[in-house]
């Protein structure tokens, strides 16, 4: 598969909806989508949706990040009318908040769903936590989308297995050296599972794992990408074109929630939450600073990085919180870092380019 | 002989810088950047070059930096004014270990490692607070021309605070002072204030090494640098023309190309 095949969210929605199929459109960040799938239904994920803001901002104060904000901008335009469902998971304040303005004030055209992850440290009722909230889910999804069919939950697990090895691999070739594209393109790529339904998405992403060049991607310096998302899309594009290799990356929305171990056999639930506990530390679950700079040193001794380039979604006080004693860690370790504040779908412009470039030079 | 030029597109001013092999500083300039960066270099060149007794054909390799370096065709490697001010400021202050730059558009802070290679660095976001650019507007506000900004901000008795650091509300917070007939150079006192405060807010981010250096535009008001010194706690110094110290790097980088 080439990149260029990958349909944008706006036509696969298009397409899924004409085909009859059930949409729920998901905020921030990790959620069980396995149940969803389970269900026959799409979790369709809102993460920066490309619209100019406007009627948001009369709903928000001006320190709220940009994720939330282009979240509420969709459903104020009218993006979200033709969902089944909106979930929100208590992934921060932000969102809780953006929830209650959802729930309580602008009266949403489907009806909300919610989901409490436990925060880290996880003590031994977490797990039983974890299972109750996709129990409370199940039960939610049957009265909005009706029950599960025969298998149903079966085949989300092996969708879900799947894609994790497939994630897996794509990640350890790309550390490896061994994935010859840019940052542009593997993000484009990876970035179809917040839109479509594994059944489409497993095969897209075997096919470009099978034609993706071993070689040819940045030869410059090695970087970890930390923050949020990989957005907006000109800073992937800017480090392909300064050279750089991202070698892994700890975004919220990619690794810190793709790369997990996939749910095993035996009662799907206690499956589910096993894997859930098992995910890369995350600021937005409550992981210790100790853990989050242990795993990100990891990251760079076994890609190589020599630094790591934090882009971070203004205002987001999950990350924002963690920074400063992550980026003094990362130096006693020998490892410099940059930070870029960006909004998203807002170009970086040049001069964090320059930044990048220094940071570059800097690596040399 | 073979002779170097490094040209620094900025967005006030283009600076040019030539250089011998051996690193002598031959010619140099500071000029007007206006609406057309590749004309301003080539205009800052010429003139670096007229001062050095040169013609283009003289120059073996052409580094350029700045901001608008993407706009400089004549030259044969682009390099970040980052680097090019490290490695300026370390040709010059031999012991630099940190260099605060404030210029039209930018201000960094830039920890020098060996051999004047970066070893951290800051740059402001994209704001005028500050930079060379808030005190232009203020000093338009106020009637003042730019270089007198620093002697009366020296010959000031007291400061008046000012709260704002945005550019936009501190021009109209300016407004009101000088309306309330509060002296002109104490005010101008609380906006070097502001501008230092605002850049020694970024040197927390990677500490001050000495020997500090100042360089760009704005290190020629010595009311900023002697706010800054006390600020930050140590001596500074400046170079005799802040503002080639990013040509002068971008020049060095080009004897480093060339070999
Ligand atoms: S960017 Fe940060 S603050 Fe905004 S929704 Fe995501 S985690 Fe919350």
């Amino acid at each position: 598969m080439s990149p260029s095949e990958l349909i944008s969210r706006g036509e696969y929605f298009s397409q899924w909806r004409g085909g009859g199929g059930q949409v729920c459109a998901v905020f921030p960040a990790q959620y069980p989508r396995e149940l969803l799938w389970a269900h026959g239904v799409l979790p369709m994920e809102v993460w920066d949706p490309p619209l100019a803001p406007a009627r948001a901002q009369g709903h928000l104060q001006p320190y709220i990040c940009s994720v939330v904000r282009q979240g509420l901008e969709l459903f104020l335009a009218g993006g979200l009318d033709d969902v089944g469902a909106i979930l929100f998971p208590h992934t921060c304040d932000s969102l809780q908040n953006l929830a209650s303005l959802v729930e309580d004030y602008l009266d949403p055209p489907a009806p909300s769903l919610f989901f409490y992850n436990p925060k880290a440290p996880f003590a031994a009722a977490a797990k039983g936590f974890y299972v109750a909230q996709l129990q409370t889910l199940e039960r939610e999804l049957t009265r909005v989308f009706g029950p599960q069919p025969p298998e149903g939950m079966a085949r989300a697990l092996e969708w879900s297995r799947r894609l994790s090895e497939l994630y897996a691999q794509a990640y350890s070739r790309r550390a490896a050296g061994e994935l010859g594209v840019g940052a542009a393109e593997f993000y484009r790529v990876l970035r179809g599972g917040e839109y479509m339904h594994p059944r489409d998405y497993i095969p897209l992403l075997e096919g470009w794992l099978a034609s993706a060049p071993a070689n040819g991607g940045g030869q410059g310096q090695g970087i970890i990408l930390s923050g949020v998302l990989p957005s907006p899309p000109d800073l992937l594009e800017t480090l392909d074109e300064l050279g750089f290799r991202v070698v892994h990356d700890d975004l919220i929305s990619m690794s810190r929630r793709l790369l997990y171990p996939p749910p095993g056999e035996g009662d799907p639930y206690e499956a589910l939450a096993e894997s859930f506990l098992s995910m890369p530390p995350c600021s937005t679950r409550g992981s210790s600073l100790s853990e989050r700079l242990e795993w990100l040193k990891g990251l760079a001794r076994a890609g190589g990085a020599q630094g790591v380039v934090f882009s971070v979604v203004k205002f987001c006080e999950p990350e924002l919180f963690d920074l400063p004693e992550l980026r003094r860690g990362l130096k006693e370790a020998g490892l410099p870092s940059l930070v870029l504040e960006v909004d998203v779908n807002q170009e970086v412009g040049g001069q964090a380019a320059t930044r990048l470039e220094a940071f570059g030079e800097m690596l040399s | 002989m073979s002779y170097f030029a490094g040209i620094d597109v900025g967005s006030l001013s283009s600076d040019a810088a030539i250089i011998g092999q051996d690193g002598d500083l031959k010619g140099w300039s500071v000029t007007e950047t206006g609406p057309h960066s590749t004309n301003a270099a080539e205009a800052a060149l010429d003139a670096a070059l007229d001062m050095a007794g040169l013609t283009r054909d003289d120059l073996a390799f052409v580094v350029a930096t700045g901001y608008g370096r993407a706009a400089v065709p004549l030259a044969g490697k682009k390099i970040t004014e980052i680097s090019c001010h490290a490695l300026g400021a370390y040709a010059l202050f031999p012991d630099v270990g940190t260099v605060i730059d404030i210029g039209g558009q930018d201000s960094k802070v830039i920890r020098l490692g060996e051999g004047g290679k970066v070893a951290d660095f800051v740059m402001n976001d994209k704001c005028a607070a500050g930079t060379g650019r808030f005190l232009e507007v203020m000093a338009a506000k106020l009637g003042v021309g730019l270089d007198d900004l620093g002697r009366l901000s020296l010959a000031a008795q007291g400061e008046v605070s000012i709260s704002s650091v945005c550019t936009v509300f501190a021009e109209s917070e300016v407004v009101s002072l000088v309306a309330k007939n509060h002296p002109i150079d104490q005010v101008i006192k609380g906006l070097h204030r502001s501008v230092v405060n605002r850049v020694a807010a970024m040197t927390g981010n990677i500490g001050i090494t000495p020997r500090v250096i100042m360089s760009g535009g704005v290190a020629k008001n010595a009311g900023v640098v002697a706010l800054m010194a006390e600020r930050l706690g140590v001596d500074i110094a400046v170079p005799q023309e802040p503002q080639i110290v990013g040509a002068l790097g971008a020049a060095l980088m080009a004897v480093r190309a060339a070999l």
